[in-house]
């Protein structure tokens, strides 16, 4: 099986049947969000060098490893945006928290 | 006193009321609707500069007449200078966003009355009660005045949704009204903060108090309140977490109330992000969190919208995503950054427009809007489809168009202020919307047609196309002239940046 | 004894905790509603302990009183206007979202938001 044939059966396992064929149009798709994610995430993680160097480094390290070992991150990252109340109220929450968090004492050390 | 001032926002109130009570009869309302609505570009065009106090006086400095009768401890110090009544200032960039948002609201309701079989009066109301709003908040300058009208506008949102008889349309509204009321409050909060910390609710009033050291400006509550603003800013705008609802919100409305609910995200986020840098740019941290927040809301748009099946949700998440770009603007700080992310908002609010309604007339011709299900338009209607390509070319940021100007300063903007990785990602989600544009595109209008695809109507109606040339003409005028719209945003830009007030 | 001002803005934040807790995990839709009515609450009522002034006298100028000695003893009055503009919001955006779920329950049978509002 060449390349191709052994992405659209990757992501055929992991979508599951409940999305109607898995065409050409949907397997690009997928392949175009996960590298623009991954591309722009690390791009974005090397503006960490105005703080540290040697940070930088190692967090661009770090995540394109995690990124590389669980590779189909669009579908998962996709399923977990949906529609439902009581996800949409966890991710508020959870963001309330961080910007309040991170307002109140973040500021005392920058 | 500009009379004028006030009136922008008390026309449409009024508009809308008249309109509502003229519901059912459907002559009369569809020649009122337009001639009403050909006042919302007009009034900003015909208003002065200057500043309107609503329901209250000047500052008692600049009014000798009142300060004879009061004790000298008023007159003395520093409450001479403070602003009584709700302010409402305007000036040449709050002239242009005014102008743009009358613009969009003449062209949605005039698509509006032909698309719909029967045009409805309260749909009517709720996008003039909704572009009121948003006048008001771009005009004032009192944050408690900003966020009663706020909460109007959400309520015409979901008014907007709710009259579109889609499936799954009230469900969507009670999500949207459920996370709303969980995140007004909390803005609430913080305006009450604000207050108790600095005594005002107006906007120059705690700029004041914080400059000139009358409160402290690490104090710890005075961070909580920016916290709690910066969350309920999140709200407001449709950035991550809220970019889903957003998204499902624009799905769920017809297009045209589509092409007004993304105006009202795009000058909520400038109205309420320009006040949070007025207050609180002090604070290195609130632009480092704008930042983030701006290049989260892009990857998370982008990367969704790629994936979508169906073409309103689509351009729903590529207007989140397009609402990074904006915010890249703000956060950098600088005058060049801040004129470019203003000049992309209103690039961003008329492109946005342009393709909700453009892409709407599918919704109208054949009633489906899943991309599994659709094709071969092309050859029935090539006139939309150039429209809709061009549109799509604008947002993309082809040359020489609107958005081209706008992103290409805001790369140059970054640059300059020493992040070119923002540069690149911009240019590299960029890329990635073009690519996602043209896939809607060739799946609706490229390929063959499925047999199964039934044309319910015909004809589409030529207020349509008119709005289609209206918006494409402003876009290729703004491009072409990009240094005509900057001009009138310099003096805001150049004022938010010097940290002036 | 606690002072009137901090024991308000103890039970504002108590009420906003407790609402933001029956909107996130209690199932029947009247619920959820009846928890965003207390967060709602609780923001009106820190509002409104910002204006507290202790011995402070109601903001209504009398005739009789002297200018100065008003100014110094009445209690804050902004923040009496603004709660009133903002119970009225509240009010509003609660009828709104009960008149949604009047549709809703109509449409489903039922009232619980896991059936309806989940997917």
């Amino acid at each position: 099986m060449n390349l191709y044939d052994m992405i659209v059966k990757k992501i055929k396992d992991i979508q599951g049947a409940d999305d109607g064929p898995v065409t050409n149009l949907s397997t690009t798709s997928m392949l175009t969000a996960e590298i623009t994610l991954i591309a722009s995430v690390l791009v974005a993680l090397i503006m960490l060098r105005q703080v540290s160097t040697v940070l930088m480094i190692v967090a661009v390290l770090v995540v394109l490893v995690v990124f590389l070992t669980s590779m189909p991150i669009m579908s998962r990252l996709k399923k977990e945006q949906n529609d439902s109340l009581s996800s949409m109220m966890f991710y508020v929450i959870i963001a309330m928290t961080v910007v309040i968090a991170l307002f109140y004492w973040g500021n005392l050390n920058v | 006193m500009n009379l004028l001032i006030p009136l922008m926002v008390i026309v449409p109130i009024l508009c809308a009321l008249f309109l509502n009570l003229l519901h059912k009869k459907d002559r009369a309302i569809k020649t009122v609707t337009i001639i009403l609505a050909l006042a919302l570009p007009a009034l900003p065009l015909l208003a002065n500069y200057g500043l309107h106090y609503f329901g209250g006086y000047e500052p008692l400095l600049q009014n000798p007449t009142l300060a004879n009768n009061l004790p000298s401890f008023i007159t003395g110090g520093a409450l001479a200078t403070f602003h009584p009544a709700i302010t409402y200032s305007f000036q040449s960039a709050q002239q242009l966003f005014v102008f743009i948002l009358g613009l969009v609201g003449l062209l949605a309701l005039f698509t509006s009355v032909y698309e719909t079989r029967r045009p409805s009066g309260v749909y009517a109301y709720m996008l003039f009660m909704g572009v009121a709003a948003m006048t008001a908040i771009i005009l004032t300058d009192d944050i408690f005045n900003l966020y009663v009208f706020f909460e109007i506008a959400a309520l015409a949102t979901v008014g907007i949704v709710l009259v579109s008889n889609i499936k799954g349309n009230y469900e969507t509204a009670l999500k949207y009204m459920i996370l709303g009321s969980v995140a007004s409050p909390l803005l609430l909060l913080g305006i009450a903060l604000l207050l108790g910390v600095t005594g005002n609710v107006n906007v120059t009033d705690i700029i004041y108090s914080i400059k000139t050291g009358a409160v402290d400006p690490q104090n710890p509550v005075l961070l909580l309140a920016c916290g709690l603003i910066v969350f309920g800013w999140l709200y407001g705008s449709g950035l991550p977490p809220f970019h889903t609802i957003k998204s499902a919100i624009y799905s769920k409305a017809l297009p045209s109330g589509s092409a007004m609910i993304q105006a009202f995200s795009v000058f909520t986020f400038i109205a309420l992000g320009i006040i949070i840098l007025r207050i609180f740019s002090y604070l290195p941290f609130s632009q480092w969190v704008i930042l983030g927040v701006s290049l989260l809301a892009m990857i998370l748009g982008i990367t969704m919208a790629i994936l979508q099946t169906d073409i309103k949700r689509m351009i729903g998440f590529l207007a989140v995503g397009e609402l990074g770009y904006i915010g890249i603007g703000l956060g950098l700080g600088t005058t060049f950054g801040i004129t470019a992310g203003l000049f992309q908002a209103v690039n961003e609010v008329i492109i946005t427009a342009l393709l909700f309604i453009g892409f709407g007339v599918v919704v109208y011709q054949t009633g489906i809007s899943n991309t599994r299900k659709l094709g071969g338009l092309m050859v029935r209607n090539p006139w939309v489809a150039l429209l809709v390509l061009l549109g799509g070319f604008a947002m993309a940021g082809v040359p020489p168009l609107n958005a081209f100007q706008s992103k290409l300063m805001l790369i140059q903007a970054s640059i300059d202020a020493g992040f070119p990785e923002l540069g690149i990602i911009m240019i590299l989600l960029s890329i990635v919307t073009f690519m996602t544009f043209m896939k809607a595109f060739h799946t609706v209008y490229l390929r063959p047609k499925p047999a199964d695809l039934e044309i319910k109507t015909e004809t589409i109606p030529k207020a349509t196309v008119i709005s289609l040339v209206v918006l494409l003409v402003v876009c290729i005028i703004f491009g072409l002239f990009p240094q005509y719209v900057t001009s009138y945003l310099q003096p805001l830009a150049t004022s938010l940046a010097g940290g002036v007030v | 004894m606690i002072d009137v001002q901090l024991g308000s803005l103890f039970t504002a934040v108590a009420l906003i905790v407790i609402g933001i807790f029956a909107t996130a995990f209690l199932d029947n839709l009247i619920k959820k509603i009846i928890g965003l009515a207390f967060i709602g609450d609780g923001a009106n009522l820190f509002l409104i302990a910002m204006g507290y002034k202790p011995g402070g006298i109601v903001y209504i100028y009398l005739p009789g009183m002297a200018a100065d000695w008003f100014a110094q003893n009445a209690a804050y009055p902004l923040p009496f206007a603004l709660v009133l503009t903002s119970i009225v919001i509240g009010a509003s955006t609660m009828a709104v979202m009960l008149g949604i779920i009047i549709v809703l329950y109509k449409k489903h049978g039922s009232l619980s938001a896991s059936k309806i509002l989940g997917e």
